[in-house]
């Protein structure tokens, strides 16, 4: 029998920078990317199940796309208690919504300070080349400094879109192994 | 007065929310400290304990790993239903050893099943090494 765990997946950022597409890409294995822009009011929560590789284990994200206007930043904050695993979104052809990661990365923070949460900084929209001004490097060096995995995407292009919630899920399924151990030497 | 939580008395766990076939609920009751049951990610988490018969119930000693909050409730029904608050209580955090929580009901309280509810944990796994239950069957 496979073991199920279950993790909480808060998907944060910016408005428009691609939260809802990255999610529902990933959620309909890439049969549904949302061309036109509809806002996120409040949470909307999703779930999905990822095998781990070399195992009989599956981790179920429950993924809360979170609206990222700031009007309804009070009822955002609700759902976001325990989260177990984070992912950061900003849009590479904008420079606010980069700006804005560190506040979004504050805000999740403030939620639970004292347990640790693999998170993952993704950049999306690099398929507008043209466009972009956020380097990968920028991205990169935040992404290190505050100890989060970075990711470059696109889901209109579908393009790596799988790639950071699989890390995710074998983060939280690696701490779950770690914790094990831990647990089996306190009797 | 004996442990009327322990399978050799006839308990059983009859639910579980979390499930890792290396660590089984009937770990919770196998009168053994060395095994244990783990939740697999989120709370609250729960588990229930039948026993053999209608007990009343003198003191439950839980002993935890990571558990923040957990809340107990007692059945009299014959199904494990209509379960009503006895308990909550906040489990200090402790490192590298077992935490130890004692309930005292006072020895005239009946329960055919508790419930335990992790509400929230210092983490995101936890786990129960063993729940001891001391009573005696209600004769009726
Ligand atoms: N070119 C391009 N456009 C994208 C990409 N991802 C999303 N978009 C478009 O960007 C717009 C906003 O996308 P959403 O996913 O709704 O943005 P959001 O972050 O959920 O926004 P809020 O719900 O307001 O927080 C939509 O029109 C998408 O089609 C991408 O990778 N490339
Ligand atoms: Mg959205």
């Amino acid at each position: 029998m496979p073991t199920i765990l279950r993790a909480k997946c808060i998907v944060v950022g910016d408005s428009t920078v691609g939260k809802s597409a990255l999610t529902q890409v990933f959620h309909s294995d890439g049969t549904h990317y949302p061309k036109n822009y509809t806002l996120t009011a409040g949470v909307e929560l999703l779930v999905k199940a990822v095998n781990i590789p070399d195992s009989n284990d599956c981790v179920e994200l429950y993924i809360y796309d979170s609206a990222g206007k700031e009007i309804f930043y009070e009822i955002v904050q609700k759902h976001w208690d325990h989260p177990s695993v984070v992912m950061l979104v900003y849009d590479v052809t904008s420079e606010t919504s980069f700006d804005s990661c560190a506040k979004w990365l504050e805000r999740v923070r403030s939620q639970k300070p004292e347990m640790q949460f693999p998170g993952v900084l993704v950049a999306n929209k690099i398929d507008l080349d043209q466009r972009r001004v956020i380097s990968p490097k920028a991205g990169k060096d935040f992404a290190q400094s505050n100890g989060l995995e970075y990711f470059e995407v696109s889901a209109k292009e579908m393009q790596q879109v799988e790639a950071p919630f699989y890390f995710l899920a074998n983060e939280f399924h690696k701490m779950y192994k770690e914790r094990l151990e831990q647990f089996k030497t306190l009797a | 007065m004996f442990d009327v939580a322990s399978s050799k008395a006839g308990a059983q766990v009859v639910l579980a929310t979390s499930a890792d076939e290396e660590y089984p609920p009937e770990n919770i009751i196998d009168g053994s400290q060395d095994t244990f049951w783990v939740t697999t990610g989120l709370y609250p988490q729960e588990f229930v304990i039948t026993f053999q018969a209608l007990m009343n119930i003198n003191t439950v000693r839980i002993q935890s790993f990571n558990v923040r909050k957990i809340t107990v409730g007692r059945s009299v029904s014959n199904e494990p239903t209509e379960f009503e608050l006895l308990r909550e209580k906040d489990v200090e955090s402790t490192d590298g050893q077992l935490q130890e929580e004692e309930i005292h009901c006072g020895g005239n309280l009946t329960a055919q099943h508790l419930k335990f509810t992790i509400q929230s944990g210092y983490d995101h796994f936890a786990t129960i090494h063993q729940v001891h239950v001391d009573g005696n069957a209600v004769h009726s």
